[in-house]
């Protein structure tokens, strides 16, 4: 089927030489595609003379002005509705006549209303949070079984306030951290940067930031991650069945949205924590039109160890830190046009005199969302996004050497939603993306020489075109189909090698180099991606799901280290590699329990992967013109089944997920040419985590994690060459072993400060201020105004709590001072119990 | 200590400070592979008895020696004079031949051949001597600890290297042999390895004419006391020989974030198609430099 699909591709876009399927075929396939399409359409005419109009606009939170994404708007007592998008924008078309439309979203009051509809109107809503107080009340809101009536399956999403709640590492909430512990997500061990899902690498889920592609999404090895909290307002994780507006990645997309700023009133937050701090602005620059918000963080570990350190340690005089800043503006210029400008710029550094590092993503984007008319929306996005890595050594005699790489992308790409009826929502749109990448450039002085090693730049360009429908087919059926084409281009100016072919896994010779001017194409890939996911409702609190999607994706990273290095580079496409494909089926059933107390799910997932990279043995991957011969390609495949219970509601709210899953690759030359087990092959993945609101001010929270080991590569015997013993593999299999299973619990408490109470009386403020600050009250007027609508709190979290040292990895070495004295070793990153207190404030 | 080494105890230490990160013995139940045959050929120009030692693989717990091979034939050819060096058992899996006086046997740019004959098997490898480099001086210096680990005392001296590549577009691989008063530095993480007089890692763009210059050449981070003798060996090797040595170093000690993939270090021993067992090991014919200098 799918080569069908690209030979049909093949044909329209350039003459093929090769022998072409049978026409029957293709015609039968056009047909059924343009059935599906025009089916569609033909049901949403008006019938029987009944005229329609749309109800479009905005839906807003009332107290910050922050668009609401995902909130629904619907007739009340049908199942007719719209969510609002990425944008907060809705488009909902009915029949003319009286109707009363709900505008719902959970933890949001559900806002009524009741319309007399004789023209397409815009109505924007503002909906009001539910407080705590409210939370005995009976709001039935049609958001709250979204799990259930959407098309979309296999998709987490996590907003910030969730988020918070879950004890984190030093007291610092994080969101990448938050997504491990969903179904399906996994990671190689603490101190590994990204994350894995369904058996896919770190390098293949596209983590979007306002729609830039961030490279690296961590803080000192994946301990946290470049998302500041305090800026960021949705976060959306799809494993499988992704929509077609989606591309360039095969395993997941995570997207990440930034708050816009409050729009209504300024204010402050931030966070004293152990490991770092943070404050954020927000501000309305005109009110309920134009918005920034500013964040910042800066880790001063460093500055509070370094008093600790004895004058030998080679940390004493040493830069240990990370930062990062994220901005955002937007400005409602009238009611067709938005624009939001944001970015991000961060930077992890390491090192001292003699040898340091240092690496960092910057981002910027910018968007128009337009609205041509009631149903059609635009967004058009230009968006800048280079990662950077660099590493210096250097001795007192000025020699030194330095060494740096980076990958710069540029694109512009637009979307259309064009909200045909209540039946059908169509999306559209094309995207150019050029990548602008620096393998390395390495200069070394040392006493008599300077030295360069530069490669030269490579530079690739993926266009991509989509166009996919959400369609209600009949009451219990909902589908999603559409396809996307992906084109990639190895442009010049550079060099291509070509290389000879040989045994697997052994380098492959150089046969010849080719020079290619700018812009000129050395190798091109097309590839259709057709993606289909279906909800077919049981009832009105369960359904089946089932999703197709391939994915293509023209970079990779090298890295053939257990957990990903700085050092480590991204390569993208070209003569020599192939893209990355996969495709994943996945079936899932979904029921709510106890008018949506409870969500459930079960799903199951099937991935095959092509062309995954790997290494041959002893691979040269630092500073190689010809890095590629050191390269594999391979198969791999990834299934499982994904168990979920979720909370919402009530004093106790959280979830379980438990997944049982095999990961596995298939490479020429490695381990005997079997399939053998990945190495983020986890067989059973529990994670618990769970919050519980004491009293109006205290809020307790847990995690725990119980995982599988992850396999490893153990020896068998050992050879003794030269006076070392040399760990040795007879049967020469690749992660043959698994090492000891992970298990971890986290605790954490939070408390509301009443500040307002605390200040509430000018006596007290009198007597603290003299006390406290020595200053004399007399005369001195106390600011009031700002405590009183300053907020503020206590996290405490305990990490690891029963202290176990968890096994990154278990390897193999000789005893110090002997030569045939071997012992196993096993390393743990975090070997204690860590506990932090955060301060966290806004006003 | 390359880049990577480098880079790796660095972050190291951050997690230790950071995350009390830690390292602990621990009991482990391994597969027993089947036996193989292992031979250690790195035979020299030295005027000294040559040893090559036939042994099999063991438990990698076994703790003790390499079971020895007792029972072998173990032949030199140099194909280039078409001469041939029989090696005698003595103990311990090791065959010594002893060169006269006179004699010399390995000499640079021959081709030889190896022949290792167990149970009715002959085990192969060929390899070329490669040039010796020539040593200029060695110097000794107040110890410096490259600001990492403790700072030097006084009285303790750090080794340097000066040494010249040969300036042609050859490239020489060496291995660079340092001892103290006549004992060789051998824990794994003192192989030094130089391509044309650069430190390895480098590679793939080898630097020609370059003198090896210290640090580049830092002889390991041992340190020297007053009257000590730091010796140098510097032995010619194979370009193949270099990467063995790479990849047995990175296996020997694999630990940390950002260990590699294990993987079974390469041979150059060719086993034929109709043995029941397998042999591995190295083999390699070397020039050797060498110097003294009585530390003061």
């Amino acid at each position: 089927m799918e080569t069908c699909v690209r030979k049909i591709v093949s044909i329209v876009l350039r003459p093929v030489k090769t022998t072409s399927i049978p026409i029957s075929m293709k015609y039968q396939l056009l047909s059924l595609f343009a059935f599906i399409v025009f089916s569609g359409f033909a049901q949403d005419k008006p019938s029987k003379g009944t005229e329609k109009y749309t109800i479009s606009g905005y839906v807003k939170d009332a107290k910050n002005g922050e668009s609401l994404i995902g909130a629904t708007v619907y007739k009340q007592g049908s199942n007719i509705g719209a969510s609002a998008n990425e944008y907060g924008f809705y488009a909902l078309t009915l029949p003319k006549g009286e109707h009363i439309i709900a505008v719902g979203l959970i933890g949001y009051a559900t806002f009524t209303f009741a319309i007399d509809l004789d023209k397409s109107v815009t109505k924007n809503f503002e909906l009001k949070e539910e407080g705590k107080d409210l939370e005995e009340v009976e709001i039935t809101s049609e958001a709250a079984d979204k799990n259930v009536k959407s098309v979309e399956m296999s998709v987490a999403k996590l907003d910030i306030k969730q988020i918070n709640k879950i004890p984190a590492l030093l007291g610092e909430v994080d969101v990448i951290r938050a997504i491990q512990l969903l179904p399906g997500v996994t990671t190689v061990g603490e101190g590994a940067s990204g994350f894995n899902v369904r058996g896919g690498n770190i390098d293949q889920n596209l983590i979007l930031l306002d729609e830039a592609p961030v490279y690296n999404s961590s803080h000192l090895f994946g301990f946290f991650s470049v998302f500041n909290p305090d800026a960021v307002k949705d976060v959306k994780l799809i494993k499988g069945g992704i929509p077609s507006q989606y591309g360039g990645r095969v395993s997941s997309i995570l997207d990440v949205r930034m708050k816009e700023g409050n729009s209504k009133k300024t204010t402050v937050s931030g966070g004293l924590g152990t490991i770092f701090s943070r404050i954020s602005l927000e501000a309305p620059i005109i009110k309920d039109k134009a918005s920034f918000i500013i964040a910042g963080r800066r880790s001063y570990i460093d500055a509070l160890v370094k008093p600790f350190l004895k004058e030998t340690n080679a940390l004493k005089k040493a830069d240990f830190y990370f930062y990062d800043l994220t901005a955002k503006f937007n400005w409602r210029i009238n009611d067709k046009n938005t624009v939001f400008a944001s970015g991000y710029l961060g930077r992890d550094v390491f090192g001292a005199s003699v040898f340091s590092f240092n690496w960092g993503n910057t981002t910027t984007t910018a968007r128009w969302n337009h609205i041509f008319n009631k149903k059609l929306f635009m967004n058009a996005t230009a968006f800048y996004s280079n990662y950077d890595y660099a590493l210096k050594f250097g001795t007192s005699s000025g020699q030194s050497f330095n060494w740096k790489s980076n990958i710069i992308n540029y694109s512009l790409k637009n979307d259309f939603i064009y909200y045909l009826n209540s039946r059908n929502t169509l999306r559209f749109g094309a995207q150019a993306l050029a990548y602008d990448f620096l393998p390395y450039n390495a200069v070394g002085n040392f006493e008599n020489a300077t030295v360069t090693f530069k490669s030269a730049k490579r530079y690739g360009v993926e266009y991509s075109t989509y166009i996919g429908n959400e369609q209600k087919i009949t009451p219990k059926i909902t589908a999603e189909y559409g396809v996307r084409f992906s084109m990639y281009t190895y442009v010049g100016k550079g060099k291509a090698y070509y290389f000879r072919d040989t045994v697997p896994n052994t380098a492959r010779a150089l046969d010849r180099s080719a020079t290619y001017n700018a812009g000129q194409l050395i190798k091109a890939y097309i590839n259709p991606e057709p993606r289909f996911s279906m909800n077919y409702s049981i009832n009105k609190v369960s359904s089946l799901k089932f999703s197709y999607n391939r994915m293509a994706q023209y970079i990779q990273l090298i890295s053939n280290t257990a957990a990903s290095t700085p050092l480590d580079v991204y390569t993208i496409a070209s003569n020599n590699l192939k893209p990355l494909l996969s495709d994943q089926g996945s079936v899932g059933y979904f029921r709510n329990f106890k008018d949506n107390m409870f969500e459930t799910s079960v799903e199951c997932y099937y991935k095959y992967l092509q062309n995954q990279l790997d290494y041959i043995d002893n691979a040269d991957l630092f500073i190689n013109p010809t890095v590629e011969n050191q390269l594999l390609q391979g198969l791999g495949r990834a299934y499982g089944a994904e168990f979920y219970v979720k909370k919402n509601k009530g004093k106790l709210q959280g979830w379980i997920s438990y997944t049982l899953s095999k990961t596995e690759r298939l490479v020429r030359g490695i381990s005997n040419g079997d399939w053998f087990k990945s190495r983020y092959d986890r067989t059973h993945s529990l994670n618990t985590s769970l919050n519980y609101d004491i009293t109006k001010r205290w809020n307790i929270s847990a995690n725990f994690v119980l995982l599988s080991g992850v396999p490893a590569t153990f020896p068998n015997a050992k050879v003794q060459v030269q006076g070392w013993s040399i760990p040795y593999n007879t049967d020469n299999v690749r992660n043959n072993f698994r090492i000891t299973s992970y298990h971890r619990l986290d605790l954490g408490a939070t408390y509301d400060i009443n500040m307002e109470k605390v200040w509430a009386r000018k006596k007290d403020r009198r007597v603290w201020y003299r006390k406290v600050l020595g200053l004399d009250t007399s005369n001195v007027m106390v600011p009031r105004k700002i405590f009183k609508n300053y907020k503020s709190s206590l996290v405490f979290s305990v990490y690891n709590a029963y202290n176990r040292r968890n096994a990154f990895s278990i390897y193999f070495r000789t005893k110090e001072g002997t030569t045939y004295q071997t012992e196993a070793v096993r390393f743990s990153i975090v070997g204690s119990v860590i506990p932090a207190v955060t301060y966290n404030f806004n006003f | 200590m390359n880049m990577k080494t480098i880079l790796k105890t660095f972050i190291l230490a951050a997690f230790v400070v950071t995350f009390s990160s830690c390292e602990d013995v621990v009991q482990v139940k391994l597969d027993e592979g089947s036996k193989i045959y292992v031979i250690d050929a790195f035979v020299n120009d030295l005027a000294a008895p040559q040893t090559i030692r036939v042994l099999t693989s063991d438990s990698y717990f076994s703790n003790r020696e390499a079971p020895p091979v007792p029972n072998a034939s173990v032949v030199l050819r140099d194909m280039t004079d078409n001469k041939q060096y029989t090696f005698t058992y003595t103990s311990n899996g090791n065959y010594v031949y002893t060169p006269a006086a006179t004699e010399t046997m390995a000499v640079v740019n021959h081709q030889y051949q190896l022949e290792v004959g167990v149970d009715g098997v002959v085990y192969t490898s060929i390899t070329t001597q490669k040039r010796a480099a020539k040593i200029d001086s060695i110097i000794s210096l107040p110890a410096d600890n490259g600001g990492f680990g403790p700072p030097a005392k006084d009285g303790i001296f750090s080794c340097y290297l000066i040494a010249k590549d040969k300036t042609d577009s050859n490239t020489d691989y060496y291995w660079v042999k340092t001892f103290r008063n006549d004992t060789l530095f051998n824990a794994p993480s003192d192989i030094n390895l130089s391509i044309d007089g650069t430190n390895g890692p480098v590679s793939g763009v080898p630097v020609d004419s370059t003198d090896f210059t210290p640090p580049i050449v830092f002889l390991g981070f041992k340190p020297y006391k007053l009257f000590d003798r730091c010796k140098v060996e510097i032995h010619s090797i194979s370009r193949d020989t270099y990467f063995f040595f790479v990849q047995a170093a990175a296996q020997i000690n694999n630990g940390g974030l950002f260990a590699t993939t294990p993987e079974n270090v390469k041979t150059n021993i060719v086993t034929p198609n109709n043995a029941k067992t397998k042999a591995i090991g190295w083999f390699n014919m070397a020039s050797v430099a060498s110097q003294t200098k009585v530390v003061k």
